[in-house]
């Protein structure tokens, strides 16, 4: 009996094994576009080959600053999944957004030119496969 | 008298200071070979790790190992990790490797012995575990997600140890996705897709024990210079080298072993480093560990 409960109680150490903490809350993300923000672009999601996708990125401006927001989104499941705003339809020249919320608002960098990064692809990063391609449309 | 003296001091400078080492696995190397157990051909090994870090990441890392001598000069040694990190990020635990270390000893001549060792080490994770979708930083992760090699020598000389050894990544599986940019706190720089450089080491411990042998101490001075300076890519998909990631750490340990029986003791280690790299992005930054360990042979 006495190594019975050891057992139970090591077993439910080993599997307490994800706790979050102040840095890690729900409440840290932004998910909401100020009212004044303005929408600059917008775009449409296509999936690749086996994968379903919906919805699309619309990217909002407020004063300097651009935020990119994910808009009727869902998609396969897949693990590591991030944002990237690509130069072209493939990830070789883009700029990583960050972990895949579909909630999230994403602050895009300052030094980023929307005229030159015109796609936002949702791209595993650990197997380095690529979800779904959305080309961005100036509003 | 004296030599009690000399072995408080030593125990009471190592608690103050504190203790720790900068271990991706290189630090504990060998030791499960160092056994006097003749008789027995095997041993298990159960130890507890507390480990103090950066920032506020405290570790608790306890491990098992198994060692079987097939005869006078050959061994084997499989060890298996599971850590436990907690700080301002929360909580994350997860098995973290597993080595594979093998282990020829020449024959002693004139008080002196040399033993090689060689083995692998096997990440379980990518070391991109996370809390509610958040990245985070190698600190917290289990393991640093590289295949590595271990190649390593130890001369024994009467009382003394010197070992070198070696730790090789050789295949990087580390998929780390944390960025500081995105990221509530400074305290840890940014390790996506991080890769490591190999380090070396080099260890010089002194052996006595009490009159009936019933306590042994060991203390050491542990020299880890990694060989290199570390990389990860940055938000724009470029790789960046992490500027002074490379150089020196110096660990003082102090090792005391109770001997319970003819085949089990018990062990009391403390560590901290003296120098240490100016950055250090793989989070091997145990500013103190404590760690007792229970071994049995059979």
């Amino acid at each position: 009996m006495k190594t019975t409960f050891l057992i139970l109680s090591l077993l439910i150490v080993l599997t307490s094994c994800e706790i979050e903490g102040d840095l890690t809350k729900d409440e840290l993300r932004s998910t909401t576009i100020p009212n004044s923000s303005e929408l600059k672009f917008q775009g449409v999601f296509s999936p690749t080959s086996g994968i379903t996708v919906a919805g699309g990125p619309k990217i909002y401006q407020s004063g300097n600053q651009y935020q990119l927001k994910l808009d009727g989104f869902s998609i396969s499941d897949g693990p590591d999944l991030k944002v990237y705003l690509s130069k072209s339809d493939s990830p070789t020249e883009f700029v990583n957004l960050g972990n895949l919320v579909p909630t999230a608002v994403y602050t895009i960098p300052q030094q980023v030119d929307l005229n030159e990064y015109k796609y936002v692809l949702i791209h595993c990063q650990q197997y380095n496969h690529l979800f779904a391609i959305a080309l961005l449309n100036e509003i | 008298m004296k030599k009690s003296i000399v072995i408080l001091s030593l125990f009471f400078y190592s608690f103050v200071t504190a203790q720790g080492c900068s271990d991706a696995g290189i630090c504990t190397i060998g030791t499960a070979f160092q056994s006097n157990e003749k008789e027995h051909k095997n041993s298990i090994e159960l130890a507890t790790v507390y480990g103090v870090g950066e920032a506020d990441v405290t570790y608790i890392s306890p491990y098992i190992s198994y060692t079987r001598k097939f005869n006078e000069k050959i061994a084997l040694s499989a060890k298996v990790t599971f850590s436990s990190a907690n700080g301002s990020f929360g909580t994350r635990a997860s098995f973290g490797d597993a080595y594979l270390i093998g282990n020829y000893t020449f024959k002693e001549k004139k008080n002196t012995q040399w033993s090689v060792i060689t083995g692998w080490k096997f990440p379980f994770t990518a070391s991109n575990l996370k809390i509610n979708d958040f990245s985070l930083p190698l600190d917290y992760q289990a393991s640093l997600g590289t295949f590595d090699l271990f190649l390593g020598a130890n001369l024994k000389y009467k009382k003394w140890d010197f070992n070198s050894a070696l730790q090789i990544p050789v295949f990087n599986n580390n998929k780390n996705s944390y960025f500081v940019e995105y990221s509530a706190t400074t305290d840890f720089p940014s390790t996506n897709l991080f890769e490591r450089k190999s380090d070396a080491l080099f260890r010089t411990t002194y052996t006595f024990k009490t009159s009936k042998e019933k306590l042994t101490f060991k203390p050491n001075i542990l020299f880890i210079y990694h060989l290199g300076e570390d990389s990860y890519e940055n938000i724009f998909g470029q790789r960046q080298t992490i500027e002074n990631s490379d150089g020196l750490t110096i660990n003082g340990n102090l090792v005391t072993n109770y001997q319970i029986d003819k085949q089990s003791s018990l062990e009391l280690s403390l560590a901290t480093p003296f120098v240490v790299r100016e950055i250090r992005p793989d989070g091997l930054t145990r500013g103190f560990v404590a760690s007792i360990h229970y071994r049995i042979a059979f």
